[in-house]
C-alpha cells in the first residue's frame, strides 16, 4: 500500500506515469472521480448489451444472430467486470449501482437514450457508436493512471476492434443494396449522426480533473475531430450522406468542419429525460428483475458448496 | 517446394487472433495441418476454440488473405475443422505468457477450471463460468482482488 503526502505529491506522482492500485491510499476526490467514470461505463455497457439483446430475434440470418448475440455476452462480461472494479473502489457497493441504475438516479451514455427504430438502426449504432466508444476507450486506455480499470480497458479496446470490423461489413451490404435499402440506412444515419457526435461530450472545462487525473487523455474536442476526420470521408466514400447542411471541407488546413452543435439533447440526456430513457430504464429493470431466479438459484448452489466445503477446483 | 511449403506455414502463423491483437492463431493453437500441393493450392485446417465462436469468419477471411499473399499460392482452402477439440493445452507457453502479461487472461493447467492470476500468482476462483467471449469464464484472484479472465475448457 502506498500513501502521499498531499494532493501535489499524489499529482506528481501520476504526472511521471505513476499507476494507483486498489490497496493505495489515493486522494478521496481521485477515488470519487476514477469510481464515477468506471460506474459510468459500466452503466452504459449494461444498457448497450440490453439494446443489442433486442435485435436478436429481428437480425437477418444466422450469422448476424450470432454477432449480436457475441456482442451482447461480451458488453454484459465487461459490465461485470467494471461493476467487480467499480464496487472494489469502496463507494457504492455493486447492488447499489444498479439500484441506481434502474431508478434513473445514475447516468449511461447518450447514445443508449434514443430508440433503435429499424434493424439499420442497429447497423448504424455497431458503425459510428462503436467506433465513436472505440475512439474514446483507446483514449483513456493510452493514459489510465488506474490499474484494474487499464487492464480491463486493454481487452475491451481490443473487443471493440472486432466489434468494428463487423459493422464495416454491415454497412458494406447496405451500401451494395438496392435503393430501398441504401434509404433505409439513410434514415437511420439521420438519426445516429448527431446522437455520436454528442458521443465525446459536452464543451471541455478549463480544467478538467479527468485529464488532470490521466483518466482522460484527449479533450472531448480532440476525441469528436478525431471522429469527424475520419467518418465523414467514410459515410460519403459508401454514397451515404451526412445529415449536416454546414458541413464543409477546409481546403487549406485539409479537414472536415461540421455546422454548429446543439447542446440540448445532449443535457436532456445526462438528466435521463432523452427520447427513449425512460422505457430504456424500465426495459432494464424489467431484465434484472426477470433474471431474479437464476441468481436465487446460483445462490442456494454456493450455499450448498459451502455447506459440504465442496468448491470447483 | 519446401520454401512454398514453409512460407505458406509462416503466413498462417502470423495471423493474429481478432480478438487479441498481437497474438497469433498458432500461439492459440487454433492451426491444426497445413497442406500445400504441387500445383501451390493450399488448405489449411483450423480447429475453432468454440464452434459457436463469432471470430471463425473473421480468421477465415485473414488466413485467406494472409495465404493468398504468398508468392506461388493458387487457390486457398482455409476449413473449421470438428476433430481435434481443442482444449486450452493447444496454447503455446509464448501464448500463455502473452495472454497473461498483455491481457490479465489466464490459461488453467490441465484437468483444472482455475487459473493463477497474472499479477500475483494465486489460483483464482471462478465468479461466472462466462465472460465476455464463449471461451473465457470471469474469475477474481482471492489475494490481490483482480478481476482475471480465465480460458475455458
Amino acid at each position: 500500500m502506498r500513501s502521499w503526502s498531499g494532493m501535489a505529491d499524489f499529482e506528481a506522482f501520476l504526472e511521471e506515469g505513476g499507476m494507483v492500485e486498489p490497496g493505495d491510499a489515493m486522494p478521496e476526490e481521485y477515488r470519487r472521480a476514477v469510481f464515477r467514470f468506471i460506474e459510468l461505463h459500466a452503466n452504459s455497457e449494461l444498457m448497450g448489451a440490453l439494446t443489442e439483446r433486442d435485435w436478436i430475434p429481428m437480425a437477418p440470418g444466422v450469422r448476424r444472430k450470432q454477432i449480436l448475440m457475441a456482442k451482447t455476452q461480451d458488453e454484459l462480461g465487461h459490465a461485470h467486470l467494471l461493476y467487480m472494479v467499480a464496487a472494489d473502489m469502496g463507494v457504492k457497493s455493486r447492488d447499489q449501482m444498479l439500484e441506481d441504475l434502474f431508478s434513473g438516479r445514475s447516468r449511461f451514455h447518450n447514445v443508449f437514450h434514443y430508440q433503435a427504430v429499424t434493424y439499420a438502426d442497429q447497423v448504424a449504432i455497431a458503425y459510428l457508436v462503436d467506433a465513436g466508444a472505440l475512439i474514446n476507450q483507446q483514449a483513456v486506455f493510452k493514459n489510465c493512471s488506474y490499474g484494474p480499470y487499464k487492464r480491463i480497458l486493454r481487452r475491451i479496446v481490443a473487443e471493440e476492434g472486432f466489434h468494428m470490423r463487423h459493422g464495416e461489413e454491415m454497412v458494406l451490404r447496405f451500401a451494395e443494396g438496392s435503393p430501398t435499402q441504401k434509404a433505409m440506412f439513410q434514415e437511420a444515419l439521420d438519426r445516429w449522426w448527431w446522437p455520436t457526435v454528442h458521443m465525446f461530450g459536452p464543451p471541455s472545462k478549463p480544467d478538467d480533473l479527468l485529464l488532470r487525473w490521466h483518466i482522460k487523455s484527449d479533450t472531448n474536442e480532440v476525441l469528436r475531430d478525431r471522429f469527424v476526420q475520419k467518418f465523414v470521408p467514410l459515410v460519403q466514400g459508401y454514397g451515404f450522406t451526412v445529415p449536416d447542411p454546414d458541413l464543409r471541407y477546409d481546403h487549406e488546413q485539409r479537414r472536415w468542419e461540421i455546422g454548429e452543435i446543439d447542446w440540448e439533447p445532449l443535457q436532456a440526456t445526462f438528466d435521463n429525460l432523452g427520447p427513449d430513457s425512460g422505457r430504456r430504464i424500465e426495459t432494464a429493470l424489467a431484465a434484472w428483475n426477470q433474471s431474479a431466479w437464476v441468481r436465487e438459484g446460483l445462490d442456494q448452489v454456493a450455499a450448498l458448496h459451502a455447506a459440504t466445503g465442496d468448491r470447483a477446483a | 517446394m519446401n520454401d512454398l511449403a514453409s512460407a505458406v506455414g509462416n503466413a498462417v502463423a502470423s495471423v493474429d487472433d481478432p480478438e487479441y491483437p498481437g497474438i497469433s492463431i498458432a500461439d492459440l493453437g487454433l492451426v491444426c495441418d497445413v497442406r500445400v500441393d504441387n500445383a501451390g493450392s493450399v488448405e489449411v485446417d483450423l480447429v475453432p476454440t468454440f464452434v459457436g465462436c463469432p471470430a471463425l469468419e473473421l480468421i477465415r477471411t485473414d488466413v485467406s488473405r494472409a495465404v493468398g499473399a504468398v508468392a506461388g499460392v493458387g487457390k486457398v482452402d482455409v476449413r473449421f475443422v470438428d476433430r481435434p477439440v481443442w482444449t486450452p493445452e493447444r496454447i503455446t507457453s509464448a501464448g500463455r505468457a502473452a495472454l497473461a502479461r498483455e491481457f490479465t487472461v489466464s490459461v488453467p493447467s490441465p484437468g483444472r477450471i482455475s487459473g493463477r492470476c497474472p499479477r500475483c500468482g494465486a489460483d483464482t476462483e471462478e465468479l461466472s463460468a462466462f465472460g465476455p467471449s464463449p471461451c473465457r469464464a470471469i474469475h477474481r484472484c482471492p489475494t490481490c482482488g483482480e478481476p482475471v479472465e480465465v480460458v475455458r475448457r
